[in-house]
């Protein structure tokens, strides 16, 4: 294997064939065409967290390997950004806007209701993985504040009340289901 | 060597019949606006019933899909043109009024004045022109409080355009300013977009051209260009709004920067959050390449570029030109320690040049028409036009472009239409959260403060990409300080201790005053840390404390009423209120109900308020708004 990247003398292989969950046959089959230093670690973040909703940390090795890195140098960048996750997300999220149109309108409020009827904190999940809470940064769809999203779909502006009712039908149905 | 705008002439040929079907359409056309704000309010729906109820009909009519014409407030909106007529745009078109809508515009009425936003005007046309037409009694939508004030050079072909047509972009003159800058040397080039005063609008405000200049002159090959699309300002969405609505705009801006600094290749960096935009500028990209617009010899020239798309995934420091470098070297995204500067050494260490997508999208537009001409408009310091998104506590949310120099005050009074019913305007956040709050006081003194970077210096904040977040008087300033200062050190690299440190601190003592319990020594702690922290290596860290010091020189009496008499003016800090029942009426069983806490008691027949249960989330003032009263903590 060339060692010609940056972290050449940092790299060391690692077999990451010995890992069994599959995801790296998975992973590989994914990233066949990307390269290291051509801007491409994001691309390859992007394709695996679309296909399996996050970034298992079994990928990490066999990223590392593909980009000419070390393990810890794919941590630190899997972890640098908040839109890569490194746990599966829940069933049901629901997206929180924390921008400053929506805070303007009161989405704080809305944040702490959710929390409190949904029975989890911000970025996270219920204990049975049904449903979650996540902070996401402003997408300047303002003419809709206080929104959230949920499912691709945005809701707003949306009142307090409106929150609690929408929380409320979100864990019937996540009981039903 | 081929003179590169015969070729362009022959390219111009090819795209002018598509473009010809569209501007005089021979039967209706509908142009719906398909962008992410539009998406939002549901424009995806409105699309697939328009689609299904025309074919329904077996209506003999087009679907052009655009971008967002910046009327954000009454999206989705759709444009409709019936030969014949002038174009009339509709708001707030939501897939069940398609029916409607279809009734009218191809029934008897022609027109739906219900929904009408108003006329689209071409510039030969005039409304008196359609005297005793269906559209007469509609109003010209130029001349709206909302398009008023604005010149749309930047935007002139977002809404209009197919968002995905290259010959709607080459037929109504786009690669044109190329093409003539291929006729031109790279200095000449330089010269002319020096001569146009186009100063960087990513924030920083520097001279394109001198930046230009500096990678023409660095040593080393291959010359990257990059465009910072990371948009990151919560609150700001102009850069997104041409890349959905004109991205070519963008490709031929960097096309005429890489002639003139000898770049070979170029990355568009694009934030998470704008897959749409991803899509659109991949798109556009690839029919540029179609086209021999993006490769080797372009126009038959002796340019040679390409570029690429990539996009990020979450983070604000990624806007920062080095930060940007980072990420796209493959590493966490973490701004560099200058110098060496971008142009002596950037991404992959090779010479590069980062500028944000409105600098190289104002380019063609100097290149096709001239420096003169461009800097027709603008104020005197300042030349050419702004995007700005407006946002927050005002009537209506969108984007608008206009001269450099524009009154902030117009903007907000008169586009946005001020502050919702019954409030007063208090301020303006310009530039995202590491810019601070202008006062009304400011705003409304009698120059209006103009939009130009060097009145928003004056009282030390900076005007910024483009992002105006206005703030009503039930807006706390000390409320958003606590927001801004979390945003900056959520979203801290990490690298600078006066930066992650500072941030944390600053955060600290602003969510202690928001709690009511601030220390009179906190006054001199906010002086102290911002100081420190300008020894911050990158303007993250720098320029987060602006805040404190809007909050220290500008809202002083907020920020005392906080601290000394632990007191919350706008009753929004919620260490400072309390919700107290006031009186016994009907809605409280709905309000007890609504309680996510189960806060709301009943004892012996009268509804209260369990203190220790309550969460102060609002909810029950929505519901029983007689009843329930928002009260100052630490009194009575």
């Amino acid at each position: 294997m060339g060692l010609t990247s940056r972290h050449a003398s940092r790299f060391t292989p690692v077999d990451f064939f010995a890992d069994d969950t599959g995801v790296v046959a998975r992973v590989q089959a994914l990233l066949e065409d990307l390269e290291p230093d051509r801007a491409q670690m994001l691309e390859a973040l992007h394709r695996i967290q679309h296909d399996l909703g996050y970034v298992p940390k079994e990928a990490i090795p066999f990223l590392a390997s593909k980009f000419k890195t070390t393990p810890a140098m794919v941590y630190g960048v899997l972890t640098f950004y908040s839109e890569i996750r490194t746990e599966p997300p829940p069933r049901v999220e629901v997206q929180w806007c924390s921008g400053p149109a929506c805070l303007l309108k009161g989405s704080r409020n809305i944040r702490l209701a959710l929390e409190a009827e949904l029975g989890c904190g911000m970025n996270e999940s219920t204990a049975d993985g049904a449903l979650g809470l996540r902070l996401v940064q402003c997408d300047g769809t303002c003419h809709l504040a206080p929104l959230v999203r949920v499912g691709g779909r945005y809701i707003g502006p949306l009142t307090v009340a409106g929150a609690i009712e929408l929380a409320r039908r979100l864990k019937r149905e996540a009981r039903g289901g | 060597m081929a003179d590169p705008l015969e070729a362009y002439r022959r390219l111009q040929e090819v795209a002018r019949p598509a473009w010809e079907a569209v501007a005089r359409p021979k039967r209706p056309l509908f142009r719906v606006a398909i962008a992410t704000c539009t998406r939002a309010a549901g424009a995806d729906e409105t699309l697939s019933a328009l689609r299904q109820e025309l074919s329904r009909r077996g209506a003999d009519a087009d679907v052009l899909v655009v971008g967002c014409p910046g009327l954000c407030f009454a999206d989705p909106v759709v444009d409709v043109h019936l030969p014949g007529l002038p174009r009339v745009l509709y708001g707030r078109v939501t897939a069940d009024q398609v029916p409607r809508l279809l009734d009218a515009v191809l029934g008897e009425a022609k027109v739906l004045p219900d929904l009408a936003l108003g006329v689209v005007l071409s510039e030969e046309e005039r409304l008196e022109g359609y005297r005793g037409t269906p559209v007469e009694g509609l109003p010209d939508l130029a001349q709206s409080d909302w398009m008023r004030l604005q010149v749309r050079r930047l935007m002139a072909n977002v809404g209009h355009i197919g968002a995905e047509e290259i010959d709607h972009y080459i037929a109504r003159g786009g690669y044109e300013g190329l093409a003539k800058a291929l006729a031109m040397s790279p200095e000449e080039v330089i010269k002319e977009v020096l001569d146009a005063g186009l100063w960087g609008r990513g924030g920083a405000a520097f001279p394109t051209g001198r930046k230009w200049d500096f990678l023409r002159q660095a040593r080393g090959s291959p010359k990257y260009l990059i465009c910072n699309a990371d948009e990151g300002d919560p609150g700001a969405f102009v850069n997104r709004n041409l890349m959905e609505g004109d991205p070519h705009l963008l490709i031929e801006g960097m096309l005429i920067a890489a002639w003139a600094t000898g770049a070979s290749y170029g990355y568009i960096y694009i934030r998470d959050e704008y897959p749409l935009s991803v899509e659109r500028m991949r798109r556009a990209v690839e029919q540029a390449r179609e086209r021999g617009l993006l490769g080797e010899s372009i126009l038959g020239s002796g340019l040679s570029c390409d570029l690429e798309v990539v996009r990020g995934a979450g983070s604000y420091v990624c806007g920062e030109e080095t930060g940007l470098i980072s990420s796209l070297e493959d590493v966490r995204g973490m701004p560099k320690i200058r110098p060496p500067y971008p142009a002596q050494s950037g991404v992959f260490a090779r010479p590069t040049n980062v500028n944000n997508v409105e600098s190289y999208a104002n380019a063609p537009l100097i290149l096709r028409h001239g420096a003169a001409w461009y800097a027709s408009v603008g104020s005197e310091r300042n030349k050419g036009t702004k995007m700005f998104s407006l946002s927050g506590q005002v009537r209506r949310v969108g984007v608008l472009e206009v001269p450099l120099g524009t009154p902030v005050r117009d903007v907000i009074m008169v586009a946005g239409g001020g502050p919702p019913e019954g409030r007063r305007l208090k301020g303006v956040q310009p530039g995202g959260p590491l810019s601070g709050v202008a006062p009304a006081s400011r705003i409304l003194a009698d120059d209006g403060l103009p939009l130009e970077p060097e009145p928003f210096r004056d009282i030390g904040m900076l005007m910024g990409a483009g992002g105006l977040v206005v703030l009503d008087d039930s807006c706390c300033v000390v409320d958003l300080a606590v927001y801004f200062q979390w945003f900056a050190e959520d979203e801290s690299c990490g690298r600078c201790t006066t930066c992650f440190a500072g941030t944390r601190r600053l955060l600290e003592i602003l969510r202690r005053i928001a709690e009511g319990r601030g220390r009179p020594e906190d006054l001199e702690l906010m002086r102290l840390l911002p100081d420190a922290m300008r020894n911050a290596n990158c303007a993250h860290g720098q320029a987060a404390p602006t805040i404190i010091l809007s909050l220290l020189d500008l809202f002083r009496e907020e920020l005392d009423e906080h601290l000394l008499n632990r007191r919350c003016p706008a009753r929004a800090c919620r260490g400072l209120v309390r919700y107290e029942v006031v009186a016994q009426d009907d809605a409280l069983p709905r309000a007890a109900d609504i309680c996510p806490t189960r806060a709301i008691v009943k004892d012996d027949g009268a509804y209260r308020i369990d203190q220790g249960l309550c969460i102060r989330c609002h909810a029950c003032k929505e519901v029983a708004p007689q009843a329930i009263a928002v009260l100052d903590a630490h009194t009575g």
